[in-house]
């Protein structure tokens, strides 16, 4: 008995020093955002908020960060329709060329992103569709619909397939069932989608780089900084992402939370 | 103007419209937001400048934003070569000005992405001499680009390792000290250069093949030294934290701003001779706003600018304007101090007249392709 | 039962039968990957034939991309470093990731899991990039982990610019993706199969090897799967940790491109990675979904 504690708790410890590796570096980036000085060692030689007041006003990281918010929003609409789409149809239809039709779906996350930013860009600028915002819309879609079509056909998955024929039995055509039926069900892991997608391509940054010419999103312009002003600017904004996206994943979470408790009762009934 | 952009684009690019119409699913999504953007684009008063990481930074250019009512919107790159690649894979006109080394200019100018300029626009009066005529810069006499800003390479080392005494050649480089401790900048041609000068050749890019061969064993020899392969975040990093004592190859642009925090770095100049490298303003040649962008040139190389652009916070630069060095030593002289920038003292023109610097160029006798192949396979040893 | 609609055709030929709502569905996916994924595919083996004169590119019909790069010894040298390094970074992140998961599964609370998964997803909000540079200042020379194990009489080691740098960057990269898909495969597995194991006698690493693991196959195995693909294609770690000491194929592709411009040999480059990503992940499927022969 003892043994198999002790074993429990070794592996809880495991998973605990798991944890701490994956925080280290998150940890030591919002330590060095508080630097007093451009090249901080540990332990630091003060306090400052100097970087953030610096990121907040130098131009180019709020158009950055504007940029990269209404790409995330639009890749997340359009990727998370697609793939809702898509895994519909694979959950609803056979047909020829099905496996094609997967392939298309879920092969893009195998390839490299800086070979899918490499691609994109070379084939986009023979097509002059290189170098605005929508270039990088168009690229970071192709790379999120898997992630959007993998979740929502999961839930799918889990749904019985009498239910959508017992709404055409009783009469409905197949946009009402898909309606009244489908979509109210898949509901939880459309949000889902909608959310990873924008994350994904939130933080995406060598399609963009590639595609977004002159056009900026906030990892970009990231990458533009630590490649020539190494300082702890990247690090304060690394900080503000986090802490913004961290909120925004929190309250959906209480919000779920909330909801759930109210359906309490369905999903105890199950087990 | 339509009929040189359409020579010069390759014949495989299709037009926007003719690509539309054969994918008419993304068609009206696409042909949409094309429109509005551009109707945005125009609105928007912007100035496009391709440029090294922090020349487009607001302490270098928010006056002149300001003064014109314009957005200065900079794209940045590292090395010569990923310049040339970013410009020959965008559109013509993406770029209103473009910053270079001096080494492209001439590349830039026979792929007809740069136009000729008139020396009447630029204060080239106030300029020490050595800059008013620099090759490279004037091609059969033409004006192609105006020298901004320009340093010297040589050895960078840990002056608590190694004294500026032993750092005076680049042998300290295989000094048993240094074995794993010597860091190389991911660019070939300061890199070998400076390697180059370490075998004699007083021109190091214009060497023969014989030549050629030594400098390849010598840049292989070095491979037991070597920390690693290094971005400009990387040598920062390593020179602050250790893992780097030396490099060659890199210079003043990277040790003012660590030695300013107190780190014991510094460059020195080998007796072999160090490298000079120049940054230069062109005109594109598909810019949409010549005027602007020429206003911007004008402003960038007058006194204000260049004390702006010698002090930004990327990485510091020496200036060629001598008016420059006036205001830099009225307004920052302890900056004009640490930059070698002041008239009463021994300062960077004098080393330019030692006859000890090289201007960086591309392989003479060689091709690009050659020296970035040793490059590589050094890199692979 | 809803085999009725199953049987329904989207590719139809004709307009004779083609069902509007079935195609709606059916056709974003394809539209979208085939104009904006598929043709670039299939541009970049176009351009693996092209020509650069002075870093401009020229279409062309020439084999001399494929040859210059085959013939360099460095170039085949970096193919399979970059694979055995990928596969490393597999291997060790997946070793690493199951006890871990094993523990979210297994020996914790469902409002632990709950926040053990949330954990997990928290990194992927702070850029991957911001990440890595952060770890140098950790395993430099002079960095914090050796200033720590200078204190007990240890080191200096030196991480950065070696393979354990880069696997350092590459278990940031996959650790927490791995333990999460893991873990779903992990809590999928029946517990009364388990209970059954032991009842019979079976000891607990013989319940785990024998019985645990082969049931959450498929999830350890897409988990290990993605990555290799992760690692494989990795850019940022073989570089800032790494140090480019050697390189890997992504930094050779960077290489190629910014030494003259040369996208079409970047583009062979692309291509070969491009293929094997391809191979091994359908090899991964296979094996992942293969049906068991043996049941007991």
């Amino acid at each position: 008995m003892s043994a198999d504690r002790l074993i429990a708790y070794a592996l809880r410890g495991w998973f605990l020093v798991a944890l701490f590796f994956i925080f280290v570096p998150i940890i030591i980036n919002f330590i060095y955002s508080f630097s007093p000085s451009r090249f901080p060692t540990l332990p630091l030689g003060g306090f400052s908020t100097g970087w953030y007041e610096l990121i907040l006003n130098e131009a180019p990281v709020p158009r950055a960060f504007g940029n990269s918010l209404k790409a995330g929003v639009i890749v997340a609409v359009i990727s998370t329709f697609i793939g809702f789409a898509a895994a519909y149809t694979d959950y609803r239809y056979r047909f020829l060329g099905k496996n094609f039709y997967l392939a298309l779906a879920l092969l893009p996350p195998t390839i490299p992103v800086l070979i899918l930013g490499l691609v994109m860009l070379m084939f986009l600028s023979r097509v002059s569709l290189v170098g605005e915002l929508y270039s990088v819309v168009l690229a970071h879609v192709v790379y999120c619909i898997p992630f959007a079509m993998a979740l929502i056909r999961l839930r799918l998955a889990q749904m019985n397939p009498d239910l959508e024929s017992a709404a055409w039995n009783l009469g409905a055509n197949s946009w009402r069932a898909m309606r009244e039926v489908i979509v109210p069900f898949t509901l939880p892991s459309i949000f889902a989608a909608l959310a990873l997608t924008m994350a994904v391509s939130f933080d995406e940054y060598l399609i963009a780089f590639f595609v977004g010419g002159l056009t900026e999103t906030l990892p970009v312009r990231v990458l533009a900084l630590l490649q020539g002003q190494v300082s702890p600017r990247i690090n304060a904004i690394g900080s503000v992402v986090f802490t913004i996206s961290m909120s925004l994943v929190i309250l959906a979470q209480i919000l779920l939370l909330t909801r759930r408790s109210g359906g309490r009762s369905i999903a105890a009934g199950g087990k | 103007m339509t009929a040189r952009k359409a020579d010069k684009k390759p014949t495989w690019r299709l037009t926007r419209r003719k690509f539309l119409k054969g994918s008419a699913a993304a068609a009206a999504l696409i042909a949409a937001s094309s429109a509005t953007r551009r109707v945005a684009w125009s609105e928007e008063n912007t100035l496009s400048y391709l440029c090294w990481p922090g020349h487009g930074a607001p302490e270098v250019v928010e006056p002149f934003e300001q003064a014109n009512n314009v957005k200065i919107i900079p794209k940045e790159y590292v090395g010569g070569e990923a310049m040339m690649a970013l410009i020959n894979q965008s559109d013509p006109g993406t770029y209103d000005v473009v910053l270079s080394d001096r080494e492209y200019i001439v590349m830039m100018r026979d792929a007809g992405l740069i136009d000729e300029m008139d020396p009447n626009d630029y204060a080239f009066d106030d300029f020490w001499p050595e800059f008013q005529k620099m090759p490279g810069h004037w091609l059969n006499g033409k004006l192609y680009s105006v020298v901004l800003d320009f340093g010297y390479l040589g050895v960078v080392h840990n002056t608590d390792v190694i004294s500026e005494k032993e750092a005076s050649s680049y042998k300290v480089l295989w000094d048993p000290k240094l074995t794993g401790k010597v860091g190389q900048f991911d660019w070939y041609l300061p890199s070998m250069g400076n390697l180059s000068q370490y075998n004699g050749n007083k021109s190091p890019f214009d060497i023969d093949d014989a030549a050629f061969a030594k400098l390849r064993d010598t840049v292989f020899s070095l491979k037991p030294q070597v920390a690693g392969y290094h971005g400009i975040p990387d040598i920062f990093n390593a020179l602050k934290n250790g893992d780097a004592l030396a490099y060659q190859g890199i210079g003043d642009w990277i040790t003012i701003l660590l030695s300013a925090e107190g780190y014991p770095v510094t460059t020195t100049i080998p007796d072999e001779g160090g490298i000079q490298w120049t940054e230069s303003l062109s005109l594109s040649t598909d810019g949409k706003k010549q005027d602007l962008a020429k206003k911007f040139i004008q402003y960038l190389t007058a006194p204000e600018g260049q004390v702006r652009v010698a002090l930004k916070s990327s990485y510091w630069g020496s200036i060629p304007n001598k008016k420059g060095w006036t205001l830099m030593n009225d307004i920052k002289p302890n900056e004009a101090t640490i930059l070698r920038h002041r008239f009463d003292q021994r300062n960077v023109m004098d080393e330019y007249a030692d006859g000890k610097i090289t201007l960086r160029q591309l392989p003479e006798q060689q091709s690009i392709d050659d020296w970035s192949e040793v490059w590589n396979e050094y890199k692979n040893l | 039962m809803a085999d009725k609609a199953l049987t329904q055709p989207t590719a139809g030929t004709a307009a004779r039968n083609v069902d509007g709502y079935a195609l709606f569905w059916g056709l974003p996916l394809a539209l979208w990957q085939l104009v904006f994924f598929v043709a670039p595919l299939v541009f970049l083996v176009v351009m693996t034939f092209w020509t650069v004169k002075n870093f401009r590119l020229t279409p062309d019909f020439d084999t001399v991309n494929w040859v210059n790069m085959f013939s360099k010894g460095y170039v085949i040298d970096t193919y399979f470093r970059t694979l055995w390094y990928g596969a490393l970074g597999a291997v060790v992140c997946s070793v690493l990731a199951f006890p871990a998961s094993y523990a979210l599964a297994f020996k914790a609370s469902p409002v632990v899991q709950r926040i053990g998964l949330f954990m997990l997803i928290t990194p992927f909000f702070t850029s991957y990039l911001v990440r890595i540079y952060s770890w140098q200042a950790v395993v430099s020379d002079n960095g914090v982990l050796n200033n720590l194990l200078g204190v007990f009489g240890l080191g200096p080691f030196n991480i950065l610019g070696t393979l354990l740098g880069t696997m350092v960057g590459y278990i940031t990269l996959t650790l927490p993706l791995v333990i999460l898909l893991q873990f779903f495969s992990l809590s999928g597995v029946d517990r009364n199969y388990i209970e059954a194991a032991q009842n019979l006698g079976c000891g607990r690493l013989r319940t785990v090897f024998l019985v645990i693991i082969p049931l959450a196959k498929t999830g350890i195995i897409l988990a290990g799967t993605f990555a290799f693909i992760l690692c494989f294609g990795d850019l940022v770690s073989p570089t800032s940790l790494g140090s480019s000491k050697p390189p890997t194929l992504s930094i050779l592709i960077v290489d190629t491109v910014k030494q003259g411009n040369n996208w079409p040999r970047a583009a062979v480059v692309a291509l070969m990675m491009v293929l094997t990503l391809i191979v091994v992940a359908f090899t991964a499927i296979f094996f992942a979904y293969r049906v068991k022969k043996e049941k007991t």
